[in-house]
């Protein structure tokens, strides 16, 4: 078993956590794992992508090679065009379809690719793809800040490995007690949205 | 069972099990966590040095009175601390002394890039351990205390960006007690380093003869390389050899595991090299790959090594084969590999034919530097002023849209370089904005220069009261410990007195009164001082504080809006974005804090509370 996964977004969407929580979980589960994150120096807004790399064999590289990750899971559209290049062509991406515009994008001096666009670039590279509004839903659910656990249901869904229960589980392990059941509402609500 | 954790985390674990009882640093990107994890041990003194000179000499302190220490910086931090350790490596050390250089190939977090080792070791002739993995950084560091105390020597652990900011499953042990006691004795030959006539030296100057003592230690630290476990090697298929030194070790097995080969490879982890081993990897090979970061410091090392020895290897590195910038990837093993006709070029991934716009980089939200540099952007601009820059979050003012400060280079050169400009007769007033934590670092002196000099500058120190670029740590100014115990606020205003600087105090919040102070500041003849305070609006947030503005709710009355983005252009506010289609601007009500700026810089009234 030998699993690559990108999770890319924005800073301050809650990328991190989500790239712990299946950590954890593969480690659980008595595998290898390895991840790294880029996140430059600002604190918020900046692009932000963990590179996390699963296995049963020893892992050497922290950062997945182009052309070779098993999942995508973009936080933000603009995102999963940058990191997309990683994705196999058997690969699999889940991308939240709400856009965070940039500042250059705001003043005219760069341009946001329209979402027809992106998602061209995305079937391109694979087959296999799902576009989801996760932050409407964790916005219905109680607040944005929930986006990464509904995109982290979605995920549990589609990798073949990951067992929505025991990731519920993992992150009961990670989360404040406060917060927690509303946060496993929107795990599920996630893993709901794709089929 | 292991831990999921930080190679930083990792680190300062080898540091505590290996009886650490001393830790200094200052914040730097990738090296920051390693002291804050250090607060992790019990009875260790663990400090924010105001900077990474400072901090080497404090270890140095320790190490004096039989402690272990360990001094913690990044490249750029090693820079400043260079003059300290050009003396340290004569004089050797007594408690084991470790020197944590973090690396940030690819500059992901830094101004430049750059390799430590040339600074360390070519140049400061100190051993030094370069990791291949987290886990073999904290093997590293526990034998770098064991050697440090064995030859008297500082050791060097040069970690680079993915070893200290990748995760992986390491098995920790606990803390060790080495239970010291500290104790100082006198050595003058040794700790006193002056042009003097050495008696213990027949006579000879102390600094030659100590010079030539850190000479004859080369071959100790040698001959502990060539026992290293940390230097390795391989056997595998054909004449040409691969040279993993630290994570490049990695990228090469990562590539052996893609192309499923194997190369005749020699990892190595220490430098000195072993240069048995080398000499007996070299047998039977033409030509050798060397992966190292950043630059070709161990291919020159065995180019030097076949001239010796008469080989005619062919040597290949990152001065020609191999790009000489940038982080390795275990692509540019597999490029490199094709290249020498080792393998099958693998089908190339196609770059994108849409771009992805960047994301450059801004204040956050609520920032208080915000309303700062919108304001000096429009009083520089009505005084046609020149505007120097320094390290820290106000730095992305620089950048659209704002882009006010003209400069930047290393921590604190802000001010001189202001007070140089200033100088040269030139007819436009020059400001310098520094941070507060960037102004205690090396800020300070440069003000100094300033009031002796009599320079005609203004300087406008952002005063966040917390080291916010790095992740929030203390300093010298913000009245708190790296323990979260109080401390005493070290005032700038009044060192600004203290030197004979005008000086004043302003909320950034407040648009029109730091506008009026900043205009009379620059106009001001001699070195003005501009203080603008607010707590750092993230930081402050996550302690659960009020903000230092009052909350106003902003509208947008979207028919007032005729898209003419003066809003966008002078706060460059993440929460305020341009529609194309209908040519407004509009608020993303999800990220905006109501600090009311837009609505202060709105002259349509189409932003208004």
């Amino acid at each position: 078993m030998k699993m690559d996964l990108i999770i890319c977004g924005v800073g301050g969407q809650g990328n991190l956590l989500a790239s712990v929580a299946i950590a954890n979980y593969a480690m659980r589960k008595g595998l290898n794992v390895i991840g790294t994150e880029t996140i430059g120096a600002a604190q918020r807004g900046g692009s932000v992508v963990s590179h996390l790399r699963i296995s049963e064999q020893r892992i050497y590289s922290p950062t997945v090679p182009a052309g070779t990750a098993d999942f995508i899971l973009g936080f933000e559209l603009v995102e999963a065009l940058r990191h997309i290049d990683r994705l196999k062509p058997e690969g699999c991406y889940i991308v939240n379809s709400e856009t965070v515009p940039t500042v250059l994008c705001s003043m005219g001096l760069d341009r946001y690719p329209t979402t027809e666009a992106i998602l061209q670039e995305l079937r391109q590279r694979s087959a296999r793809g799902y576009l989801i509004n996760a932050s409407e839903k964790a916005r219905e659910l109680g607040g944005a800040i929930m986006t990464n656990i509904v995109l982290l249901g979605a995920l549990s869904r589609v990798i073949p490995f990951i067992d929505k229960e025991d990731l519920a589980d993992v992150l009961t392990g990670i989360l404040p007690p406060k917060v927690l059941e509303i946060n496993l509402e929107a795990l599920e609500a996630g893993y709901n949205m794709v089929a | 069972m292991g831990k999921y954790i930080m190679g930083n985390e990792a680190i300062a674990a080898g540091a505590l099990e290996a009886g650490v009882a001393f830790v200094t640093g200052y914040p730097g990107t990738p090296a920051t966590e390693i002291v804050e994890e250090c607060l992790r041990g019990e009875d260790v003194y663990v400090e924010w040095s105001v900077n990474e000179k400072i901090a080497i000499e404090m270890a140095m302190g320790a190490s004096l009175c039989n402690l272990r220490a360990l001094a913690v910086m990044k490249h750029n931090g090693t820079n400043f601390a260079a003059d300290f350790i050009m003396h340290m490596n004569f004089t050797g050390v007594r408690g084991g002394l470790v020197l944590v250089s973090a690396d940030d190939p690819g500059a992901n977090s830094s101004q430049n890039e750059e390799d430590t080792r040339i600074l360390l070791h070519t140049y400061g002739h100190l051993p030094i351990f370069d990791p291949a993995t987290p886990a073999e950084a904290r093997e590293m560091i526990k034998e770098a205390f064991v050697l440090s105390e064995e030859t008297g020597s500082c050791y060097v652990l040069r970690p680079v960006m993915r070893i200290c900011h990748s995760r992986s499953i390491v098995q920790l042990l606990g803390q060790s007690k080495l239970e010291r006691i500290p104790e100082f004795i006198d050595d003058r030959s040794r700790f006193v380093m002056s042009a003097v006539s050495e008696p213990l030296a027949g006579g000879k100057m102390r600094p030659l003869w100590r010079h030539a003592l850190l000479n004859q230690k080369q071959k100790k630290f040698a001959e502990y390389a060539e026992k290293s476990c940390f230097n390795s090697i391989e056997v595998g298929e054909g004449r040409i050899g691969f040279v993993g030194c630290g994570i490049g070790y990695s990228y090469i097995k990562e590539a052996e595991s893609i192309l499923q080969q194997k190369f005749p490879l020699l990892k190595l982890g220490t430098l000195p090299l072993p240069e048995q081993k080398v000499l007996s990897f070299f047998k039977g090979l033409d030509k050798v790959v060397v992966f190292e970061e950043i630059e070709p410091v161990v291919a020159s090392l065995l180019r030097n090594i076949c001239n010796k020895k008469g080989l005619a290897l062919e040597i290949l590195g990152r001065d020609e084969f191999l790009p000489g910038e940038g982080e390795l990837t275990a692509e540019e093993v597999i490029h490199a590999a094709t290249r020498l006709g080792l393998a099958k070029r693998p089908t190339a991934v196609k770059t994108s034919a849409v771009k992805a716009p960047v994301r450059t980089r801004t204040q956050c939200v609520g920032c208080s530097h915000r309303g700062l540099l919108s304001a000096l952007k429009q009083v520089s601009r009505r005084n046609k002023a020149i505007v120097t820059g320094d390290i820290g979050c106000y730095d992305a003012g620089s950048f659209p849209p704002i882009e006010l400060q003209s400069t930047i280079f290393c921590m604190g050169s802000s001010i001189p370089m202001a007070s140089g400009i200033t100088k040269t007769g030139i007819e436009r007033p020059v400001v310098a904005v520094i941070g507060d934590s960037t102004f205690f670092h090396n800020g300070l002196l440069g003000l100094v220069n300033a009031a002796y000099n009599q320079s005609n500058i203004t300087v406008v120190l952002c005063d966040n009261r917390t080291t916010a670029m790095t992740g929030f740590q203390p300093h010298a100014g913000s009245g708190e410990d790296i323990q979260g115990g109080s401390a005493p606020v070290l005032s700038p205003e009044k060192i600004g007195e203290a030197l004979g600087v005008k000086t004043k105090i302003i909320n950034p919040y407040l648009l029109d009164e730091t506008k009026e102070a900043l205009d009379k500041a620059i106009k001001e003849e001699g070195v003005s001082l501009v203080i603008s305070r607010a707590p750092c609006y993230l930081l402050n947030a996550r302690k659960g504080g009020q903000p230092h503005f009052k909350r106003r709710e902003v509208k947008m009355v979207a028919e007032r809006c005729n898209g003419c983005k003066i809003c966008i252009n002078d706060l460059g506010c993440p929460a305020l974005y341009y529609v194309g289609e209908e040519k407004k601007v509009a608020i993303d009500l999800n990220s905006c804090v109501h600090c009311g700026l837009c609505a202060d810089i709105c002259k349509r009234g189409a932003l208004i509370v």
